[in-house]
């Protein structure tokens, strides 16, 4: 790890209210700029409870989150504007047109005229959106929906690029490019993190990942220096998923 | 059959009055159990305190009626304003349950007749209307046969079928236009726009003709006078009703003569015009529902394809200020979903087609004696500016727009004003202003035709327009800010988000509020001895004092509730 830290949880803990258990358990773990940071763990290990606290959707009990140095909990406005977010189901307002949308996402991020109309044409002809950007989003499919949420959530160029489950509902050409526009996001000295169930796609694409089961970080490094910590240099990402995994569940 | 339609029904029911969510977070989990307390305590008080003002005023009215003998206009009147209540509302309802609810995208593709779907929403709709006429038309029974010389049993079994009975026939008159009304719509690529116009001459013709039914009974007069003149001409009244809802007599007759043969054979026209209506309206529907529902689908896809074509070039680049943006984008979600229009607007159409018809009855003696009395009021111009001043007012209590800013977005698309770097008194400044000018915009046809008739000068107009503008905002602010503290984000169709809403009421009591202390300063000002102009300037400066302060308190706790917001 070299560059600055762009995304940093000290000791980040979250009990729904009436829940028996904590959602996620004093939580650390800090993101590098350039790195592609993959967050894995099973259904309901807290991966989006996480997310969602990282962007201000709901509130740590304990810890600290910074995004670019910026306190979630003290300074809002200003660590939301350095990240870009798109949720598992990027549900938008579906009565607006797309480039209604983005127009709204842009006017908030201040993103002046030029710039948004040199980033939407890059982002939409990437997303193959052009032709349909006027109409309706209630017309898109999911995927057309997914990439609109993408084009908006990168239209500032954020520092820290956040996505819960980003490949669902991407074909496999526009998969492709985003893959390859998260790592041109991440050489511009920018971050990302990502929530995943696909542990080809992150063990391929992440610089590092983390696994989250029951509200724990379990562990955390890159696939090889996980590899070297258990001794076992044949394994997948899938195999070590699989055995942390089931190994805290029978704890 | 009628297994799958009742599981069908019951589990719409479940859904529509949350019981098993209620059930699950207030028993199971035991959170937030101030809030079925608040609300037995808060609306069950209200509504109680409510329908005991029914029940009195309907016992004072059979006492005075009873005089004369004609004592069953009491049941009339009741059940006719609450079947044109049901009527009004049920087709807004409709229209809301029947086409825009999220879960007809799981409905349609079950092995279900369109009939039988539609009888389950229908059973929605009804459960909903029933919660209201507990309110306002069983204190009229009650009283009716507390106070009448009626068999007991009898009364009480009659009461019962014609209470379960009574809003199905005016649903059904509501329902059948609808339907066909969405059905023509969905021919149109222009579906939501034709449902909202629709829905709203639809509500026109009723105010009419309500207004019409209402100029037929004496006028203002000495109150002693005036009840004598209205019941002497009770029948008469009876009868033009009669002439267009018989249900209504036949529901009286029903009641009044329980125990009797022409009792009995009054409730089975009752019941089986209930019944009958119920049919027709199941057998339209099997043929025309889904065809409405489906076009609704298909709109967006086929717009979506002309765009493709060649017409995508629309696409614009336009740079605001996030105020401004939020602002527009919150009138433009609220005036593309024919849901929140039909409710939020209402009152923009309703209350210039009743100026209208007001103005039109002039010549009626006493409709004329009325504006004679009104015009020959002293300081009426400055009078008539407050009187816009307030119409403002009472469109942004009535809208429901504000109490329901951030409540609209739902647990859906919460997460993305929650997602903006804009500070909390920014987006909630966006959404007062968005709510704003459509109360301003929505005022203007009232305005045009309160000033024209009332011949009020254009200098009384602006400072109306002024003030009125000052007042609402006051009230936008205050729902804005209640509706970021709690927002009602769980909800399964759009209807729901401003129709259930609590704030809505809440809106409406601080609307109330707000209005108690205009009212006093108006009093302390005319009590300092000051000229009506100098009153009129007078409220001028207590609406600045509450909007400065508003504005403050905005700025104060806006952050805090914002944060606190968990999606």
């Amino acid at each position: 790890m070299s560059g600055a830290s762009l995304l940093r949880l000290e000791g980040v803990s979250k009990t729904y209210r009436g829940g028996t258990r904590p959602a996620v358990d004093n939580l650390s773990l800090e993101v590098r700029a350039g790195e592609i940071f993959g967050f894995l763990g099973p259904n309901g290990a807290g991966k989006t409870t996480t997310i969602k606290m990282v962007v201000g959707l709901l509130r740590a009990d304990r810890g600290t989150i910074l995004v670019n140095g910026h306190d979630v909990a003290r300074d809002p406005v200003a660590a939301k504007a350095d990240i870009g977010y798109v949720p598992d189901n990027p549900d938008l307002y579906e009565r607006l047109t797309g480039i209604e949308y983005l127009n709204l996402v842009a006017d908030i991020f201040g993103v002046s005229r030029e710039e948004r109309r040199r980033r939407i044409g890059e982002l939409l002809e990437m997303f193959e959106l052009e032709s349909a950007v006027a109409d309706i989003i209630q017309s898109y499919s999911h995927g057309m929906k997914q990439k609109l949420a993408l084009t908006g959530a990168l239209l500032h160029d954020p520092r820290v690029f956040i996505l819960d489950e980003p490949m669902v509902g991407l074909d496999p050409r526009a998969s492709r490019l985003f893959k390859d526009m998260m790592r041109s996001h991440c050489d511009k000295g920018h971050t990302v993190f990502f929530s995943t169930h696909v542990l080809e796609v992150a063990e391929r694409l992440c610089d590092r990942v983390g696994i989250i089961n029951m509200g724990r970080l379990i562990a955390c490094g890159s696939v090889e220096e996980l590899r070297e910590r258990r001794k076992q240099t044949d394994e997948t990402l899938e195999d070590i998923f699989l055995e942390l995994t089931e190994a805290g569940e029978a704890k | 059959m009628a297994r799958r339609v009742l599981s069908l029904i019951l589990a719409q029911l479940n859904m529509n009055f949350a019981i098993s969510h209620s059930r699950y977070y207030y028993l199971k989990k035991r959170q937030r159990l101030w809030e079925p307390v608040l609300i037995v305590l808060g609306v069950g008080g209200a509504a109680a305190s409510l329908a005991v003002g029914i029940y009195t005023a309907a016992s004072y009215y059979y006492s005075t009626a009873a005089a004369i003998g004609q004592e069953a206009v009491t049941l009339t009147l009741g059940i006719l304003l609450s079947q044109v209540l049901v009527m009004i509302l049920g087709f807004v309802l409709v229209i809301a349950v029947f086409y825009f609810s999220n879960d007809l995208a799981i409905l349609i593709p079950l092995p279900l007749r369109p009939a039988e779907v539609l009888a389950g929403k229908f059973a929605v709709i009804l459960a909903s209307e029933y919660v209201g006429l507990v309110v306002f038309v069983l204190p009229v029974i009650i009283a009716y046969g507390v106070r009448a010389d009626v068999s007991a049993v009898p009364y009480v079994l009659s009461s019962i079928l014609v209470f379960l009975a009574l809003p199905v026939v005016p649903l059904v008159l509501a329902a059948i236009p609808a339907i066909l009304l969405m059905r023509v719509a969905g021919l149109s690529r222009r579906k939501d726009t034709l449902a909202m116009i629709g829905g709203f001459l639809f509500i026109g013709v009723i105010v009419v003709f309500q207004f019409f039914v209402q100029t037929k009974a004496p006028g203002v007069g000495e109150e002693a006078e005036f009840l004598a003149k209205m019941l002497a001409t009770a029948n008469s009244l009876v009868y033009i009703v009669g002439a267009r809802l018989p249900p209504s007599i036949w529901a009286t007759k029903a009641l009044a003569l329980a125990g009797t043969w022409q009792g009995l054979w009054n409730l089975g026209i009752f019941l089986v015009a209930g019944v009958l209506g119920f049919v027709v309206l199941l057998v339209i529907g099997d043929r025309v529902f889904y065809q409405g529902v489906l076009s609704g689908f298909e709109a967006g896809a086929r717009k979506g394809a002309a765009r493709r074509a060649g017409k995508a070039k629309a696409a614009g680049y336009v740079s605001r200020s996030p105020i401004a943006s939020l602002a527009i984008i919150e009138m433009k979600l609220f005036t593309r979903t024919p849901v929140f229009v039909l409710n939020g607007f209402t009152g923009f159409v309703m209350f210039p087609v009743m100026f209208v018809a007001m103005f039109l009855m002039r010549g009626n003696p006493e409709m004329a004696r009325l504006w004679d009395v009104l015009l020959a009021v002293p300081a009426f111009d400055a009078i008539g500016a407050l009187v816009i001043a307030a119409y403002f007012f009472v469109l942004a209590a009535m809208s429901s727009i504000p109490f329901t800013a951030f409540s609209r977005e739902g647990r859906r698309n919460i997460w993305i004003p929650r997602s903006f770097p804009a500070s909390a008194k920014t987006i909630a400044l966006g959404k007062a202003v968005g709510a704003e000018i459509m109360v301003a915009l929505g005022a203007i046809p009232g305005i045009a035709v309160l000033g024209y008739v009332a011949r009020l000068p254009l200098a009384s107009v602006a400072v109306g327009v002024v003030f009125g503008v000052m007042s609402s905002f006051v009230l936008n602010l205050c729902g804005v800010l209640f509706d970021m503290w709690r927002p009602m984000l769980n909800w399964t169709d759009q209807q729901k988000a401003v129709k259930s809403n609590l704030n809505v009421v809440v809106g409406m009591l601080m609307g109330v509020a707000v209005l108690a202390v205009l009212g006093l300063a108006v009093n302390f000002l005319i009590n300092l001895g000051l000229p009506a102009w100098g009153v009129v300037a007078g409220v001028g400066g207590v609406l600045a004092a509450l909007l400065a302060a508003l504005v403050a308190l905005l700025g104060a706790v806006a952050d805090r509730l914002w944060s606190g917001l968990e999606a």
